[in-house]
């Protein structure tokens, strides 16, 4: 076959063909508009998933918890705090360390707050126990953690304390070792952090964790 | 405004002279293929009653112009052989004695950093570990103990003309010596997940008092 490069026709059927491919590359790759109900949904797919997963469920292999119906404004103060540097930029905070990048992904206030509103929104993981503690010695101690994270465990906005029951186990047992360690909630710019660490030094061993977490274990159910 | 990164370690300017001398070479000899394919393109371009000569590739007065030049690329690569083997050996095999050792690892993606602090010994309870920022003094040996908490990464400073694969399950050490004091950007460069692109830092280089100034500011208590 012979290419005519002077035919008009031929022509007009490339430029038309490239602005077609051009066009729905664009469709695809763009991101909604800020604002917008699927703002939250397309961030969450391109920057959370990858490690938390498509439910927000968690991925032990990875060290990323179950986020999935935290509320807004635990993620969005946590988000802001691995991107400023005050959670995660500890030398042996790997798993933190790990987390911040994902966070300095999201560029604006905006972005923050549309994740946030999605994860909150999805349901809870409800991930099973995979330590094994005594219930009713935990209860005694969780005496202490239930003046912030109340005693059913749901957290108070107004203490900056979070709900316990949606994380795994495994992920809380970390953060309380994290937080003795000075590892979590030592930076000077964690205000929050730093009413949680010392409560963690109430826990004095191994078995003290493990029985605290197996009484939040059997809350929220 | 300067084009290139300035070459601010002992080593810098061997690395930029070797990649010039070749950039000449290469850049010589893909001038003068052009021309001449052009040249003859043009000059030997169908003509009316002129009949194409069949070459079978065997004829002495023809072949001439492949191996004359084909010799004399052989005797240039003498030269970038020659330069690459004392750039290399005095880069990457030659360890001078170290002034001042540093651990630096890498994970999924950050730099943290390991400093010997005040006795100047690694793994003593007065170094002092960061995040982000390297901090060393100029006009010194410094050796860079590299390791990985996870997958390949590469330890990377531009203005040192610095590179190194960092392996997990090794130390691989790496040395530099600044020459200039201030912050520098270091860097990533091999491909290691989604954070990679964010995997970045600083190196400070400092005068002695500055970075004796440094360590006092920053040793544990
Ligand atoms: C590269 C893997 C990875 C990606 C991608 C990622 N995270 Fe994380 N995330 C983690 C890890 C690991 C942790 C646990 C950190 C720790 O142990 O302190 C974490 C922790 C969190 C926490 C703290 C949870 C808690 O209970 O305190 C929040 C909130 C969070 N991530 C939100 C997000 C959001 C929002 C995104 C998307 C913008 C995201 N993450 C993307 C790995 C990731
Ligand atoms: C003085 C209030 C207070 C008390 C008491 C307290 N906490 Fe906390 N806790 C917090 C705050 C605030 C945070 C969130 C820190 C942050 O923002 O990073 C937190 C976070 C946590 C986390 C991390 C949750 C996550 O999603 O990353 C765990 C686990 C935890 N607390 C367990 C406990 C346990 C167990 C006790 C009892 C021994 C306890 N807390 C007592 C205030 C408190
Ligand atoms: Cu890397």
């Amino acid at each position: 076959m012979r290419v005519d490069v002077t035919s008009h026709g031929g022509a007009i059927l490339l430029v038309a063909a490239i602005a077609a491919i051009g066009a729905s590359l664009t469709s695809c790759m763009s991101t909604p508009a800020a604002g917008s109900p699927d703002e939250g949904l397309a961030l969450f797919e391109d920057y959370c998933a990858p490690c938390h997963g498509a439910n927000a469920a968690g991925q032990e292999n990875i060290g990323a918890p179950s986020i999935a119906s935290l509320p807004a404004w635990y993620i969005t103060a946590e988000v802001h705090k691995f991107r400023d540097g005050a959670r995660g930029a500890h030398f042996d905070d790997i798993e933190g360390l790990r987390m911040r990048p994902m966070a300095a992904a999201l560029q604006t206030d905006g972005q923050i707050a549309a994740v946030a509103g999605y994860i909150a929104a999805l349901p809870a993981a409800r991930p099973a126990p995979t330590l094994k503690g005594d219930a009713e010695k935990g209860k005694v101690s969780f005496g202490v953690c239930s003046a912030c994270h109340q005693a059913d465990g749901t957290g108070s906005e107004a203490l900056g304390a979070p709900p316990l029951t949606k994380q795994q186990d495994w992920y809380l047992a970390r953060q309380i070792h994290k937080f003795k360690d000075g590892v979590r909630g030592a930076n000077p710019l964690d205000k929050t952090g730093a009413t949680m660490a010392p409560m963690a030094r109430t826990l004095a061993d191994e078995d003290a964790i493990n029985n605290v977490i197996a009484h939040i274990q059997t809350l929220g159910k | 405004m300067n084009l290139f990164q300035p070459a601010l370690s002992t080593f810098a300017s061997d690395v930029d002279n070797l990649v010039m001398m070749i950039t000449a070479i290469v850049g010589f000899w893909y001038l003068a293929t052009n021309v001449m394919f052009f040249w003859l393109l043009w000059r030997y371009r169908a003509q009316e009653g002129v009949k194409a000569l069949y070459v079978t590739g065997h004829e002495p007065e023809l072949l001439r112009w492949i191996t004359y030049p084909h010799y004399l690329i052989i005797f240039m690569d003498l030269f970038v052989i020659v330069g690459a083997i004392k750039v290399w050996y005095n880069v990457k095999q030659n360890l001078p004695e170290p002034q001042e050792v540093v651990r630096v690892v890498g994970q999924q993606w950050a730099w943290s950093f390991q400093h010997p602090g005040a006795d100047g010994i690694l793994d003593t309870a007065d170094d002092i570990k960061t995040v982000d920022g390297l901090h060393v003094p100029v006009n010194k040996v410094v050796h860079a103990k590299l390791e990985s908490r996870d997958v390949l990464h590469n330890f990377s400073i531009p203005v040192f003309r610095l590179k190194q694969d960092i392996v997990p399950g090794r130390v691989i050490t790496a040395w530099f010596e600044a020459t200039q004091a201030g912050v520098y950007d270091l860097q990533c460069a091999e491909m290691c997940g989604i954070g990679h692109g964010l995997m970045a830092g600083r190196i400070y280089v400092e005068s002695d008092e500055d970075h004796l100034a440094w360590i006092t500011a920053n040793t544990p208590k």
